[in-house]
């Protein structure tokens, strides 16, 4: 049956976002509102045109510290510290002081000495973010930490879901690829299901992590069970290391049996939209003619919205941390 | 000649099961006498005696404490120097230290340095396999004689079905114990031939899920000791399960002892008080191996200690630097302290009524001693005066800042019990400052 979306007016917020804690390390633990407001604030900056920024963070020092290799989240994130005015230093300790053998600490600390107000993570290890916001004195934003978290991912996929359709509450989701190794997936998962979506995950048994069903979702091993109706499909990427008969047996097994291709995203609501974090396999995860089809990939529109979420964090966190300063004098 | 006596003080002694308020009276290295209401007076003007008035206070033998890891870097001195402020009066320390215990002299030369008649007694588990690479025996025999008490690859399971066969047959024929560290090394990702780069961190549930952390299922541990039970089955070996942490385990040890095996096992603190939950700041005191299981097995080793499956309680002490835990989780190294709880945390069985403080205390003197075939500790006449005295009713905090090893899981924790002091062989090796305001002048 063909479900037509039907938008709602979406709100958009012209004034920061007041959030609990000074830093956005997961989407677990965040509330509904929280998310709500987060999303309006970058809906209006989504709408805003790129010349006409409000440089209301002039003077602030942005830290984007990657201890993984990044392009896209490295320079969305540059790009929206500088729209909104701020400084942005660009460091990557893939292979600097990481190999000198200096400790994370040392080097956080270090990094903490130049006073910025606000510290970009990306790290390999799952918490590492949480050790930076413990020992150091600006906010901390995860940006990928291990497979535990991404939560500026998930908040710039919901709204470019809610662009799109207009709401999330409701709406059928399947999450398809290698969930156990997924920090998208986890964050995703959170920002869903406390929105109200309902949530369905897909994956063979090997990469799917143990008893996910306690939170709050569906796991299907069958992507065509998994997918019926589904109103978003989201896809994850695989990493080719573990296609040669770890976790999967090749590519081409993979691709037949939870690749997203015509047949299968029939099953699936006709106005379905598909989504991927990028970087996509094309022919692993996707078809790909259907990443390619302009009317129901949003692929590009996540990059888009990226920008504008990562936005509406930052301001959000230093306005938290100076009203909350402000409160406390 | 000087003597020191304990007046009233309740003295529960596990090897006689013996839980009475009396005098103790030891003189030089031994109790001389056990008895009621000793008349102090006539004492003093015979012999120089000390007397401490202990009402209130309790008295039991030396804790033995079963399973110590040195480490790399950890000073056998300074941890028995620690350990004795702690009720503890011998410990057996495990081979997988810096340099390995896999030999007879390097046993013989463990034995002489830790040689002090005012520290707690170091006996050794010698390395089962040479290098620990669990493919060729060690001298087994040589190092027995040499007065190891058992032998262990320590913190590496023994993996090779063949290899753990011979070394079972061979310690069966010297009548020694095999002390294994249950787990598949292949399924938590541990083995160096693991096919992908997952590594085992923490117990496998929806916490670690939750955490993105890899988890461990909870059957790799019983999947070891079915297989080595069939193996001590074949070989008649006395076969000893180190840090039992699942219910499965528990289950499947219970029923073979009910068959009649020569099967025992022992537990660590954090398995009896702590569950997975704790992990979930990612504070690395928590990351230790066997990883904390789910509160299901919390109780189910709760259970197996109360219905006598589990043998004996030991700290399974593994100090860290703070340098090495400070580390995001999964980079951070595996352990925690323990000898500075372990008490404590026993007593805490006792004071939440899940067993009584004869059987809590037979399963840190008495049980290890006899599994692992060393005198008994007994408060005693013409016995050594080898002993530690507390209060069971001081409400403390265990504090980080205020211990000596790290990092405790425990930080913060209310507990019920201090140690006022330790003596081996009559000498009084500690003695807490408020101990001291007891003696009666």
């Amino acid at each position: 049956m063909t479900k037509i979306f039907k938008k709602n007016p979406v709100q958009s917020n012209s004034s920061p976002v007041n959030l609990s804690s000074p830093h956005l390390l997961s989407i677990e633990g965040m509330s509904k509102l929280e998310i709500q407001n987060l999303l309006n604030r970058a809906d209006y900056f989504a709408n805003l045109d790129r010349h006409s920024d409000i440089k209301n963070l002039s003077g602030y020092v942005i830290l984007n510290v990657f201890f993984e290799n990044s392009t896209r989240t490295r320079v969305s994130f540059e790009l929206a510290a500088r729209r909104l005015g701020a400084e942005v230093i660009n460091i990557s300790l893939t292979n600097s002081s990481i190999k000198k053998g200096e400790s994370l600490l040392d080097t956080a600390s270090t990094l903490n000495a130049m006073k910025p107000d606000v510290l970009i993570v990306r790290h390999p290890h799952s918490g590492a973010p949480s050790l930076f916001a413990e020992y150091l004195d600006c906010s901390i934003v995860n940006a990928g930490d291990g497979r535990h978290e991404h939560p500026t991912q998930a908040l710039l996929d919901a709204l470019t879901i809610r662009r799109r359709i207009g709401y999330l509450e409701g709406l059928k989701v399947s999450i398809c690829g290698d969930i156990a190794n997924s920090r998208v997936a986890r964050s995703n998962i959170h920002l869903l299901t406390i929105m109200g979506a309902e949530v369905r995950c897909i994956a063979p048994p090997t990469l799917m992590p143990a008893h996910l069903e306690k939170f709050g979702v569906k796991c299907y091993y069958d992507m065509r069970e998994g997918i019926k109706d589904a109103d978003v499909v989201m896809l994850l990427r695989l990493q080719n290391e573990r296609m040669s008969g770890t976790e999967s047996p090749s590519q081409r097994e993979y691709f037949k049996f939870f690749g997203l291709d015509e047949e299968k995203l029939s099953l699936a609501n006709p106005n379905a939209v598909i989504m991927h974090p990028g970087p996509m396999n094309r022919g692993v995860e996707i078809a790909s003619a259907l990443a390619d089809d302009a009317d129901r990939s949003l692929i590009k529109t996540q990059v888009e919205m990226g920008v504008a979420i990562r936005m509406a964090t930052i301001e959000a966190l230093n306005h938290t941390r100076y009203y909350n300063l402000e409160k406390q004098i | 000649m000087t003597q020191i006596i304990f007046k009233s003080i309740r003295v529960i002694n596990p090897a006689t099961s013996y839980d009475e308020i009396s005098d103790v009276i030891i003189k030089k290295n031994k109790i001389v006498s056990i008895l009621k209401n000793v008349n102090s007076d006539t004492l003093v003007k015979k012999d120089k005696t000390i007397i401490y008035d202990c009402n209130g206070l309790s008295m039991a033998p030396g804790i033995i404490d079963m399973r110590v890891n040195l480490g790399k870097t950890e000073n056998l001195e300074l941890t028995q120097k620690i350990a004795v402020q702690h009720g503890i009066t011998s410990m057996v320390v495990l081979p997988n230290q810096t340099p390995r215990l896999d030999n007879p002299s390097i046993i013989d030369h463990l034995h002489r340095q830790s040689e002090n008649d005012h520290l707690p007694l170091v006996k050794v588990f010698g390395a089962a396999t040479k290098d620990f690479e669990g493919l060729e025996m060690a001298e087994l025999g040589l190092m027995s004689e040499m007065g190891a008490v058992g032998f262990t690859n320590g913190n590496i399971s023994i993996k090779n079905s063949l290899v753990m066969r011979r070394i079972m047959s061979y310690a069966a024929m010297i009548n020694q114990p095999i002390i294994q560290h249950a787990e598949d090394a292949d399924l938590s990702g541990l083995s160096e031939a693991s096919t992908t780069s997952i590594k085992g961190e923490m117990n496998e549930g929806e916490t670690s899920t939750r955490l993105g952390l890899i988890g461990i299922p909870s059957c790799a541990e019983v999947m070891i000791i079915e297989r080595d039970l069939r193996l001590a089955e074949l070989t008649g070996v006395h076969y000893h399960v180190a840090h039992v942490s699942t219910r499965e385990a528990v289950d499947v040890i219970r029923h073979a002892k009910k068959r009649g095996m020569k099967i025992t096992c022992d537990t660590a603190p954090p398995y009896f008080s702590l569950n997975e939950t704790a992990l979930k700041g990612y504070d690395t005191a928590f990351k230790i191996s066997p990883p904390l299981r789910s509160e299901d097995d919390r109780l189910a080793i709760i259970e197996g200690i109360r219905d006598g499956t589990i043998d004996a309680i030991a700290s399974d002490h593994r100090a860290r630097s703070k340098d090495t835990k400070i580390q995001p989780f999964s980079a951070a190294s595996v352990g925690a302290c323990g000898i500075e709880t372990l008490f404590l945390l026993t007593l805490e069985l006792v004071h939440k009524n899940i067993i009584n403080i004869i059987k809590a205390l037979s399963m840190i003197t008495i049980n290890p001693a006899k599994l692992l075939k060393i005198e008994k500790p007994s408060v005693q006449e013409n016995k050594d005066a080898t002993f530690f005295i507390f209060n069971e009713h001081i409400t403390n905090k265990i504090n980080q800042k205020e211990m000596e090893t790290s990092p405790t899981p425990f930080d913060g924790r209310v507990v019920k019990g201090k140690i006022l002091g330790t003596f081996i062989k009559g000498h009084a090796s500690f003695i807490d400052q408020t101990f001291n305001e007891r003696i009666i002048k």
